[in-house]
């Protein structure tokens, strides 16, 4: 999904997903370009929100994958019927 | 006395900025297992990774071990821990306990692994934010003298994955609280191996993102955007990574 795709339906989605997938793809330009977007859309504080959040989901999962830990049992089951249409499991590395 | 993140470039939630403040100092601080030289060098290694060769190919190839060759490392670590940082920081969505065991036959204890990863990461979330806010990372202070303790919990053991853990169950009275109001998630466990460095990470993270996620919508808390908006964020951020937990 890039940014010129729109399919969220979410307030600002479409400036907020350019935002986290410059910032996941270490592309300062595009960066630069995504966070003007951001602070003319939501204004500055809520940029700094949205650098926050992204900048604590660099981290939640590499901690995950690097430990190897599985979903929650209520997870897992509340997430069956999700995780076959994706065909999630074949992802399992474990 | 002024904190590094005091000079960003726009003003940030007071409890944000100092957190970033508190994490700036501790990551040259003594740990639990390295010493504040052996953190600062983690950090420069992970800021390396993105110009290594063989990250950059095992990123485009089918499997990470599909391509051969020794990582472009800074020189200061040894191999098995510049491994470790570099698959955490470029390309964490396919690790595995193949790579956790080779970390370990490598020479590293598994104590040692836990507080790479965790400073790694560290490193990456700095980055992160500071590349978004349009603010350069600032520079780290000397390494703070001391010694790390370097004790092995004896009420940690292996699981839920392939990493030793300390459970809500088993942990002793100076970590209990730890997993307060029932944050038993797993997530929340996955560094436990090292309780001082587990507190410490998630001392940044708590202000990031938030403390309790089983809040209703931002209840008491003060964020400039929703929570339909931070969930977006967060499975878009975990997807790219390619993480499905």
């Amino acid at each position: 999904m890039g940014e010129d795709v729109v399919v969220s339906g979410l307030p600002h989605g479409d400036v907020l997903n350019a935002f986290v997938e410059a910032i996941c793809a270490r592309d300062p330009g595009r960066t630069a370009q995504a966070r003007r977007k951001v602070v003319d859309a939501m204004g500055m504080a809520a940029m700094a929100d949205a650098a926050a959040v992204i900048a604590a989901f660099n981290a939640y999962p590499r901690m995950a994958d690097a430990t190897g830990i599985p979903l929650e049992d209520a997870k897992a089951a509340a997430t069956t019927e999700m995780r076959q249409e994706l065909g999630l499991e074949a992802l399992n590395t474990a | 006395m002024a904190g590094a993140y005091d000079a960003a470039p726009l003003p940030l939630r007071q409890d944000l900025g100092e957190a970033l403040n508190r994490n700036h100092e501790r990551l040259a601080q003594p740990g639990c297992w390295l010493d504040g030289s052996q953190r600062l060098a983690v950090v420069a290694e992970a800021r390396h990774a993105p110009d290594c060769a063989l990250c950059q190919a095992s990123a485009e190839a089918i499997s990470p071990y599909a391509v051969a060759g020794a990582h472009d490392g800074l020189g200061e670590l040894p191999g098995a821990w510049v491994d470790v940082i570099h698959r955490v920081a470029m390309d964490s969505g396919r690790l595995s306990a193949r790579w956790y065991g080779e970390a370990r036959r490598g020479g590293m204890l598994e104590d040692e692994i836990i507080e790479v990863i965790s400073v790694a990461v560290q490193a990456v979330v700095i980055d992160s934010f500071t590349a978004a806010i349009g603010m350069d990372s600032p520079p780290l202070p000397p390494p703070a003298p001391g010694r790390p303790a370097r004790h092995h919990r004896s009420d940690a053991k292996t699981g839920p994955g392939w990493a030793m853990t300390i459970a809500p169950e088993d942990a002793g009275p100076d970590f209990a609280d730890f997993y307060d109001n029932d944050s038993h998630f797993y997530i929340r466990r996955s560094l436990t191996l090292v309780p001082q460095e587990t507190r410490r990470l998630w001392d940044l993270l708590n202000h990031l993102y938030m403390e309790d996620p089983r809040l209703h919508e931002l209840d008491g808390m003060e964020r400039d955007i929703s929570r339909a908006q931070m969930e977006f964020l967060a499975a878009r951020a975990s997807a790219l990574l390619g993480c499905y937990y």
